[in-house]
């Protein structure tokens, strides 16, 4: 190679002086591209479009990894996206639900500035056959007192308090047998007592007794709280008169009364804690 | 002759059973109707222990369940459950020394004897104090009874393992 080089290298450089000097003039003189430029460009042409396209199939393959992980990324970012779209989804409509009760229970308060309200949530049910009381998460800690009624957001009677404890409270139910309420034919203003029954309680109802022999009483009148004797406030509605029946000794009738609301389905109550004695 | 040692590890995995029984009615079947009315598990415990254990012990922890049934859950007046889970007890106790064998069947007389003895008391609380219909009051007590029963498919197996395990 040495000796090649020693013994032909100047021609060499000689010859590619020339030839660089020719492929400059064609290429200066020539109106289109060297006929050597275009000799070469076509022999290479397959070449490089093969070349073209195996590297176009590695970058593809290169960008389809690319996308697969970057999608992959996104996907997984989106279902943290939709999973907490969906948690504030079911926030919100909780918040909806609360709103609305807070809501008809600020239409109660507007009607009824004395009253100071304490929400509470319904901790547990009576699991027996022989009480219906309601266990809440409210106690004197937060100013409840025995004998503080519990409504409803809409203002419907659901029981009264029997006991409190530092951050718990017993309801007893309007059902529950123990139950004896002063109360109001609404619509004439006589004055009844709502009690509770043992049979009436299982089917989630409660009865009104002594019924004067003057009443007169239609099916759907409503019943509310007297608030004679200052211990429960007054014009909380118990519920609406079922039926009229006669007692077992055909005597005296009573109403059988069915309440607002089912106690069963409530999570949430609002115990009365003050209100003004209306005599 | 249990010795100390075994005597309070026998009343605590009895008192940790009937907390896990309780635990595990309370998650599947508090709030389950039957026939209109629903299970309740406390008188079951007392009864079938009362029956297959000793008096004293039985009745101690007829008292024990009494008053923490008393403190926890509601009843027809106060002391309800105290005064009945006791009685019951001695009542089981006798039974299961002096009629019938330690057993499914003991079990399930036992259970009978100590939900009458509740239910009679809130019977009685009831009429006098809201003059309950008695007939309405007699079918919801032998309805839960009955219904109550099925809970010793599995309180009563528990119950006896513990029993045989630190008796025999």
């Amino acid at each position: 190679m040495k000796d090649f080089l020693s013994k032909h290298g100047l021609w060499l450089l000689a010859a590619a002086a020339v030839i660089a000097v020719a492929l400059s003039a064609l290429s200066y003189f020539s109106s289109t591209s060297a006929v050597l430029r275009n000799a070469v460009g076509v022999v290479t042409s397959p070449f490089r479009a093969a070349a073209a396209g195996v590297s176009g199939w590695v970058e593809d393959k290169k960008r389809y990894y690319q996308d697969y992980n970057d999608l992959l990324a996104e996907n997984q970012a989106l279902r943290e996206e939709v999973a907490e779209l969906r948690a504030n989804a079911r926030q919100a409509d909780r918040d909806r639900e609360e709103n609305a009760r807070f809501r008809e229970l600020i239409g109660l308060a507007a009607q009824r500035r004395d009253f100071v309200f304490e929400s509470a949530m319904i901790l547990d049910r009576s699991n027996n056959n022989w009480t219906r009381t309601l266990t809440l998460n409210k106690g004197t800690a937060h100013g409840v007192a025995v004998n503080n009624v519990a409504v409803s957001s809409e203002g419907y009677l659901i029981g009264v308090v029997t006991e409190a404890g530092l951050n718990w409270c017993t309801v007893q139910t309007i059902i529950d047998t123990d139950t004896e309420l002063g109360a109001l034919l609404f619509r004439t203003g006589d004055v009844v007592i709502a009690e509770g029954d043992f049979t009436l309680m299982r089917e989630k109802k409660l009865k009104v007794g002594y019924l004067p022999s003057d009443t007169a009483l239609l099916v759907g009148d409503y019943i509310v709280t007297s608030g004679l004797g200052g211990y429960y406030p007054s014009n909380l509605v118990i519920g609406t008169v079922e039926s009229v029946e006669t007692d077992d000794d055909g005597l005296a009738q009573y109403a059988v009364l069915l309440p607002m609301l089912d106690f069963d389905a409530q999570t949430e109550v609002f115990i009365i804690k003050e209100f003004d004695i209306v005599e | 002759m249990l010795t100390t040692r075994d005597f309070i590890v026998k009343w605590t995995s009895y008192g940790a059973a009937s907390l896990a029984l309780a635990f595990l009615y309370i998650l599947t079947l508090r709030g389950v109707e039957l026939f209109g009315v629903s299970m309740f598990l406390p008188p079951l415990l007392v009864g079938v222990v009362a029956s297959l254990e000793d008096t004293r012990e039985g009745v101690i922890f007829g008292l024990v369940c009494g008053v923490l049934c008393d403190l926890a859950l509601a009843g027809t007046f106060p002391c309800v459950y105290t005064v009945a889970f006791t009685l019951a007890a001695f009542a089981c106790s006798a039974l299961s020394k002096s009629l019938l064998q330690p057993g499914v069947l003991c079990s399930i007389a036992a259970t009978a004897l100590t939900f009458a003895f509740v239910d009679a008391l809130n019977m009685l609380a009831l009429f006098f104090t809201a003059r309950a219909d008695f007939g309405a009051m007699l079918s919801v007590a032998v309805r839960e009874t009955l219904v109550s029963c099925l809970l010793l498919i599995v309180c009563h197996p528990v119950l006896l393992y513990l029993h045989r395990k630190f008796t025999l």
